[in-house]
């Protein structure tokens, strides 16, 4: 049975094309995705992420578990402050990847990929023997809008928001009379906020945006252009770029990995030496130097011979050139700069490796 | 889109124009597809059988293959939508067509198409 968010009733009455995605019958776009896709990078866009997961981490040993758990220093977190994740097995490949809010002393939100909820909660559960931990999982009774663009924090000042989060923070707030739960995140490069809102509340809160949002040229955004917009932003898609056979050091998420965490957690001693060493590959960005598209599945070549494989692939919409993600053999000889090969039906297309993100970040410089 | 062109489950279409034949895909398919911003058509002179793939388009979420409603050899190619693919999208470009054979199809390779009519009833 697909499963549908409580918004899903709004995203047919405003004429989305609806997909299913991850289980959950989702609208990809409402107009055009390029349209949309350029709206969150001018204006405002609101999203519908509410098939996203939410569990909740308490008890006396929630800092050491979590420490166990993930790569990343929990400890470090102080309250109402978010870290990037990456769940880990025992071999260091990624089982899922997080954003875990430190909302109080012994309590913890974790947002989670909506496909991997399942498995995300069965490892969990598997590593909390020894912890006094209590994992709740809250997924379905909270919906998640995402508002995210430039002109994002001017939309929620305007609706008497008195102070934001800062950057990766997360604060109780309160709009339309409504409570809820603001953070400075999103999943498109652009400044924003996502906000958790429960169930009952968030087609009103979804109206009420739209309507404040209007004369900031507000538009609802479909999975479509989400998916633009994140690899624009070079941010990994969870089964595209990220799976249970890569680390977060193949996967170019050391930046990520505090190098002084005394803990020990699942996966550390490979991804202790991989640091030093290297992974068995590595993620690369490409643009294409033709007009054809790699797309994900697509075999990387140099000098005739099989290199890697594209993993997220399409269209910038803001550099009007065709970019992608793809894992390569970590050789020496191929970096920024050099010039590889996509077989895309049946010819091989030249494409340079090009640093990652595609477009500027603008999400960082923002004050609190 | 002409009122008199046959059409293929797949959604491509044909229609006979002055002894040759345009070929392209339906306004439905179109509107299915979304952004289209890359087609990839074959060289004039090139030939097909009936069903075989002979272009490629792509939306912003993927590329499908394009085949052939009746055999035959292409004899021009819509240049304008390779240079310009988005144009496949806007309501007032009039040429949508990708190409235009030559055939000697004869009436068996006609028999599964569908009139535009027919067509429109089973994609709605």
């Amino acid at each position: 049975m697909t499963k549908q968010t409580f918004l899903h009733d709004k995203h047919i009455k405003l004429g989305a094309k609806m997909v299913d995605f991850a289980g959950w019958h989702m609208p990809v776009q409402y107009s055009s995705i390029i349209e949309e896709h350029k709206t969150v990078r001018e204006s405002v866009g609101i999203f519908d992420v509410s098939h996203m997961g939410e569990l909740i981490v308490t008890g006396e040993d929630s800092l050491p578990y979590l420490n166990k758990i993930v790569p990343q220093d929990i400890s470090k977190l102080i309250d109402k402050k978010a870290v990037y994740c990456q769940l880990t097995n025992k071999q260091g490949g990624i089982i899922d990847d997080l954003i875990i809010y430190k909302i109080d002393e012994n309590k913890y939100l974790i947002i989670a990929n909506a496909s991997r909820i399942d498995e995300d909660l069965n490892w969990m559960v598997r590593n909390k023997v020894g912890f006094d931990v209590n994992i709740i999982n809250e997924s379905h009774n909270y919906s998640l809008l995402a508002v995210q663009g430039p002109k994002s924090a001017e939309l929620m000042y305007s609706l008497g928001i008195q102070e934001l989060p800062g950057f990766f923070y997360i604060k109780r707030g309160e709009l339309f009379n409504i409570n809820l739960w603001i953070s400075r995140t999103g999943y498109t490069g652009e400044d924003g906020v996502e906000i958790l809102v429960k169930n009952e509340f968030s087609e009103y809160l979804w109206d009420k945006l739209l309507e404040a949002g209007e004369k900031f040229g507000i538009k609802p955004i479909g999975l479509g252009a989400r998916d633009t917009l994140r690899l624009e932003a070079a941010l990994h898609l969870y089964g595209n770029d990220l799976d249970e056979d890569t680390t977060p050091v193949e996967a170019g998420l050391s930046w990520s990995i505090p190098k002084d965490k005394t803990d020990d957690y699942n996966g550390k001693s490979i991804i202790e030496t991989q640091l030093k060493t290297g992974g068995m590959k590595k993620l690369i960005g490409l643009k294409m130097l033709d007009r054809n598209i790699a797309r994900h599945g697509y075999d990387v070549y140099y000098n005739n011979e099989k290199v890697g494989v594209v993993t997220s692939g399409g269209i910038s919409p803001i550099r009007g050139d065709n970019i992608a993600l793809a894992y390569i053999k970590p050789l020496d000889n191929l970096t920024v700069g050099s010039t590889i090969q996509i077989l895309i039906r049946d010819k091989l297309h030249n494409a340079e490796i090009v640093k990652r993100p595609f477009v500027e970040k603008r999400n960082k410089e923002i004050k609190k | 889109m002409n009122e008199n062109a046959l059409c293929t489950k797949t959604h491509e279409y044909v229609l006979e124009q002055g002894g040759k034949y345009e070929i392209g895909i339906t306004d439905y398919a179109i509107e299915q597809l979304g952004d289209i911003v890359f087609i990839e058509l074959p060289e004039v002179g090139s030939e097909f059988t009936k069903n075989e793939a002979f272009a490629t388009i792509e939306s912003v979420k993927a590329a499908s293959e394009i085949y052939m409603p009746i055999s035959g050899k292409i004899a021009e190619i819509n240049e304008q939508l390779v240079n310009s693919p988005e144009l496949l999208n806007d309501e007032n470009y009039e040429e949508k067509w990708l190409v235009k054979i030559v055939s000697a199809a004869d009436q068996v390779e006609f028999a599964d198409l569908l009139d535009y009519s027919d067509y429109k009833e089973e994609v709605e």
